[in-house]
């Protein structure tokens, strides 16, 4: 060898010189020298976002911090509006699914039928049962396709990985059931005033079945791999306490008002489409932390399941879109309808003034209410927890900004 | 689902608020009031017997006169639900009720860029989605295309 020096190692290490006795350390480095102790210190401000990955979405954090704990915490939104109110204003009634889809653009199905709920109602149409029935089955495999993400990010923020790549395996499975349906993998635009667009496939169902033969066993694996984890446990538990009045003072809707032990659901206390057919249970959890929120989708996840068997062995025959004119023009009103949709109760408010659009259109974001209390919560946490408690509200920036 | 009129009346009545009801087709009750007595009438609404505690939403309409600020809430206790109207005129105040119901906090600051109010009594006053100094995008006034974009399409 013509170069015989250590690469890695400096030249005077000597591999078994490690001290066996316990180290004294010089005094001066036990002992901080005079004057340490009347160092002032300085709280910071960081920008955490807009483009980071915790935040789920363009979200900026403005944190004042001391150390590692939050002093001061402001939400700054805005970046994702694209004005999707204004817009629905100028646009005929099937036209505005389109940018109902951009809202919250992990659940698009539940939003389109939102907004289709609260038209139907202004306009006094009946929707043939059939519709009810696959509006019930697609939004309950958007639901699970949405709870997937979430369960996903939500290790991405406790630090571990591999939950990550299994929930985008079964994602994948039911998005191509959605895109086999509707034509479009997130962008549905499936659900239209008097019922949706397309009947189920006959190879979306043979999809459809498939899955399901194997999505009991995933599921127990998705459990077993992220909850059964003590380290991820330990991230989670205690962290991020919501307590059912702060819940309800800051108009939390969805699993998280159910983790801290409000049982109100928009699917049972104010049933839509055919949910007052389905046979399902609301899961509750009274702790009200990020680990409860945790347990209360991963049921809701369980039941989604529940319903989808029930849609796919009981589907009524019949039309999937009823009897509405072309340009549909509902007579001068208003309505309110709401739906559940993953992140809570996402509300339509329709005022109508006997035209072929709509006057004025108000998209209730239930994430935009979710990530109020966030903000709320910030004051006392470590950087680290806020990520996790953000992370375990689950919002989506699309739908806070609109 | 629908609350008790005759409960809300004397709620309202109570803490010296004026208010007219109507019941609104496929809507349910609604509650007009001036703007001067939504502090009163959302916090009498909250400490009634029934506790109207949970704001669903909070938004305006621009009915082409006026601003309607609509105050959807909800009592779980009872089950129902109410929409308390106020009609604020243009470029009027907006009095916060975030000290009450504290749900109203970005809520309000939507509303109020959205239709141009002022915010009053407000922790954060500042926009929420639109840039600072934008115009009150959702007014029946503001075009969403310009006379030229309009002209060559």
């Amino acid at each position: 060898m013509s170069d015989p020096r250590d690469i890695v190692k400096h030249s005077g290490w000597i591999a078994a010189d490690v001290p066996t006795e316990p180290v004294t350390l010089p005094a001066v480095l036990v002992e901080p020298p005079c004057g340490v102790k009347e160092l002032m210190t300085e709280n910071l401000v960081v920008n955490m976002g807009p483009q980071h990955p915790s935040t789920h979405g363009v979200l900026r954090l403005l944190l004042e911090l001391d150390g590692e704990q939050i002093v001061r915490g402001e939400a700054v939104v805005g970046y994702l509006h694209r004005g999707i109110e204004k817009l629905a204003e100028h646009r005929r009634y099937n036209a505005v699914g389109t940018l109902m889809d951009r809202g919250d653009y992990v659940s698009g199905i539940m939003n389109e039928l939102a907004f289709a709920l609260a038209a139907e109602k202004v306009g006094e149409i009946e929707v043939p049962r059939r519709a009810s029935w696959l509006r019930v089955m697609m939004s309950e495999i958007n639901r699970l396709a949405s709870h997937l993400v979430w369960y996903g990010t939500m290790g991405l923020d406790a630090g571990a990985m591999g939950q990550f790549l299994y929930a985008v395996r079964d994602r994948e499975n039911l998005l191509d059931i959605l895109e086999d349906v509707s034509g479009q993998r997130m962008m549905f635009n499936y659900v239209r005033p008097g019922g949706v667009v397309n009947d189920i496939t006959t190879t979306a169902e043979a999809k459809l079945r498939t899955f399901l033969k194997t999505i009991d066993g995933y599921m127990e694996e998705h459990s077993a791999l992220l909850g059964g984890n003590e380290i991820f446990q330990g991230r989670m538990r205690g962290v991020g306490i919501v307590t059912k009045e702060m819940a309800v003072a800051f108009g939390i809707t969805g699993a998280n008002l159910r983790a801290s032990g409000l049982s109100f659901d928009v699917r049972r206390d104010r049933p839509y489409a055919a949910y007052d057919e389905m046979h399902f249970d609301i899961p509750v959890a009274s702790e009200g932390d990020c680990y409860a929120r945790y347990l209360v989708r991963m049921e809701e996840m369980r039941q989604s399941i529940r319903i989808i068997r029930q849609c796919l062995d009981g589907m009524p025959e019949g039309d999937h879109m009823g009897k509405i004119a072309k340009v549909f023009r509902p007579p001068a009103g208003e309505a309110y309808a709401a739906v559940e949709s993953p992140r809570g109760e996402l509300g339509v408010y329709l005022v109508s003034d006997g035209t072929d659009s709509p006057y004025r259109m108000r998209y209730r974001p239930p994430a935009l209410y979710a990530l109020q209390l966030g903000e709320a919560m910030l004051p006392g946490l470590l950087i680290a927890d806020a990520v996790v408690s953000l992370g375990s509200l689950d919002f989506v920036l699309g739908e806070i900004d609109r | 689902m629908q609350p008790d009129p005759t409960l809300i009346a004397k709620t309202l009545a109570e803490a010296g608020v004026e208010a007219s009801f109507e019941e609104v087709r496929a809507l349910g009750y609604v509650v007009r009031i001036a703007p001067e007595s939504v502090r009163a009438a959302i916090g009498a609404l909250k400490d009634c017997s029934r506790s109207f505690d949970f704001l669903v939403d909070l938004f305006g309409i621009d009915t082409g006169e006026a601003i309607d600020v609509v105050y959807h809430v909800r009592s779980f206790g009872d089950d129902a639900e109410l929409h308390v109207k106020a009609e604020h005129a243009y470029d009027s105040v907006l009095t916060s009720v975030w000290d009450i119901l504290p749900a109203a906090l970005m809520a309000e600051r939507e509303c109020a860029e959205m239709f141009g109010l002022k915010l009053a009594g407000h922790p954060n006053p500042k926009h929420l989605l639109l840039t600072e100094g934008s115009q009150p995008l959702l007014r029946k006034s503001i075009e969403i295309r310009t006379a030229e974009e309009v002209r060559n399409r």
